[in-house]
């Protein structure tokens, strides 16, 4: 056998693909002692679920108290199955789980999708890149004639996330080792950051949200604030907004036009 | 070129657990290992705290998914990732492990056993050489814990080590646990191993506990060092002198104290067993 087809038949068994009793086993294996070749095979296949499941765990404080123990094992185990490690930071094996919760979802708790989200959010923004802060100022500081025209760069330490149901309530109860709530259906929107190196979490109205989501897409400034437009004020909603998300440190530039 | 073994003296590895209090205070040992893969992510606080350290303690970087035995090509997203990182950091050791981990760009975050044959040792000579190419240094490969053997191998794995790093002219990181759990689970003899490792490719050890599940030993890092491992590594001091020590500590990690305390026993270890002949030497 080439090293490629050992190591081929070496995958495919620590990954439960292949049969322990698969008849080339003791044909490329060798054991000593009292241990049979498939038990030492079978320790790298313990190890290969236990590690995954377990950075999973890490990752999804709150989808574990919420599923308990074991039904997270049998969860973390049918994701290993389908979404098998593709990056080399064993910590990002989870960034597929909440859409892999969308897919198969429990009827019981369609919201934990929701959650498996935001705890992704709140995993992910903890690693980003840091960002310098951008005065509020500045964007006053631009000629009205080409504010409309300016862009906003968003800090690499925000997401906002569209939801169908409140998660951050059951994310809340959870978090305090309270029982959950049944699910609360409904869209909503939640903004998640960092501030030094501590996460935080909010909920937005729809509008707010859909006017980050296009400052984080590079939209103009005209165009972030459209999505205020059917406010009862749109103007001064948009200025309070944007002054929020200056003060909450979320714009590490503005960039006027033709800059 | 010969392998420059440096001074660094006792260190642990730098875990989540530890992290307030190396943010807040000194660092308690000579040198620390960073497990590379755990530090790469472009900001946060892992990352802003290995700096803090390194303005004051040298740093290891201990890579676990290089994957330097795998058949995939070697991935240029973690290369990037590891050259930013020895960038940022300057270390002044980068590791990783004789192994494979990943098959068709699926990584099984695990440290893989190589069948020891001369098509092997072609391949990850090649591929170290590479790596050290890229980095514009040498780099130590550590000798993993290992569970089966492979019928078609023809050399021992201490063969294939020693080869390799004349092929390649890379380092050894020898990890004495894992010599004897491997030697304990395959059946040979750990002295032969150490005796047929080039001292001068020796760069660093490791020391680390196992666990006793029976019918094997797995390297599970969760306790402190075995006895027979203290006199194993007395054994590999005869042989290769001071080398830099770390202890690894990755389960059930106590508190730092305990940690430190491990690493200071080791020193005193070296120092009982290196005693004689440093004042033959003066």
């Amino acid at each position: 056998m080439t090293l490629g087809e050992t190591q081929a038949l070496f995958h495919e068994l620590v990954t439960g693909e292949a049969d322990p009793d698969d008849e080339r086993l003791e044909r490329v294996f060798r054991g000593s002692g009292e241990l049979a070749t498939y038990e030492r095979i079978g320790i790298y296949r313990g190890m290969y679920r236990a590690r995954l499941v377990d950075a999973l765990r890490e990752t999804f404080p709150n989808l574990v108290r919420f599923l308990r123990d074991d039904h997270f094992t049998d969860l973390g185990e049918a994701y290993l199955r389908r979404h098998p490690s593709e990056h080399h930071d064993i910590g990002r094996f989870g960034r597929r789980l909440a859409a892999f919760l969308l897919r198969h979802p429990d009827p019981a708790r369609p919201d934990l999708a929701d959650l498996a989200a935001l705890e992704w959010a709140r995993n992910e923004v903890f690693f980003a890149a840091e960002s310098a802060a951008a005065a509020p100022e500045t964007l006053a500081a631009l000629p009205p004639e080409s504010a409309g025209a300016a862009r906003l760069e968003m800090a690499p330490s925000l997401r906002v996330l569209s939801l169908a149901h409140d998660a951050l309530a059951l994310w809340r109860r959870l978090e305090g080792g309270e029982p959950p709530f049944p699910p609360i259906p409904g869209p909503s929107a939640a903004a998640v950051w960092r501030r030094g190196f501590e996460v935080f979490h909010c909920s937005l109205p729809l509008h707010e949200a859909a006017g980050l989501k296009a400052a984080l897409r590079g939209a103009s400034l005209a165009e972030v604030c459209s999505h205020f437009a059917n406010r009862p004020d749109p103007s001064a909603e948009a200025h309070g907004a944007l002054a929020g998300w200056f003060a909450e440190h979320w714009v590490a530039r503005v960039r006027a036009p033709g800059c | 070129m010969a392998l420059r073994r440096l001074e660094l003296g006792h260190g642990i590895g730098l875990r989540t657990k530890h992290f307030a209090r190396f943010e807040a205070e000194a660092s308690p040992v000579e040198w620390v290992e960073a497990v590379a893969e755990n530090f790469m992510a472009e900001g946060g606080r892992p990352i802003a705290l290995l700096e803090k350290v390194r303005r004051d303690t040298p740093v290891a970087i201990h890579g676990v998914s290089l994957s330097i035995g795998g058949s995939d090509p070697l991935s240029d997203v973690y290369l990037r990732d590891l050259r930013r990182l020895v960038s940022r950091i300057e270390p002044a050791l980068v590791t990783d492990h004789l192994c494979w981990g990943t098959y068709r760009r699926k990584y099984v975050h695990d440290l893989l056993p190589l069948p020891y044959t001369e098509e092997s040792l072609a391949h990850v000579a090649g591929r170290v050489s590479a790596v050290q190419d890229l980095l514009g240094r040498q780099i130590l490969l550590e000798n993993p814990s290992t569970y089966v053997a492979f019928q078609e191998s023809t050399l021992t794995e201490w063969e294939f080590l020693a080869e390799l790093s004349q092929r390649a002219d890379c380092g050894i990181l020898l990890d004495v646990n894992n010599v004897y759990v491997s030697a304990h689970n395959l059946g040979f003899d750990p002295l032969a191993y150490l005796d047929g490792i080039p001292p001068d490719r020796v760069g660093q050890f490791h020391l680390a506990g196992h666990s006793n599940k029976g019918r094997y030993l797995l390297d599970s890092h969760d306790g402190p060092v075995a006895p027979p491992v203290w006199n194993l590594y007395r054994e590999a001091l005869r042989r290769f002198g001071r080398v830099p020590t770390l202890v690894e500590w990755d389960e059930r990690i106590p508190p730092l104290e305990a940690v430190v305390a491990e690493s200071r026993l080791a020193a005193a270890v070296e120092a009982d067993e290196l005693a004689p002949a440093l004042r033959e030497a003066s």
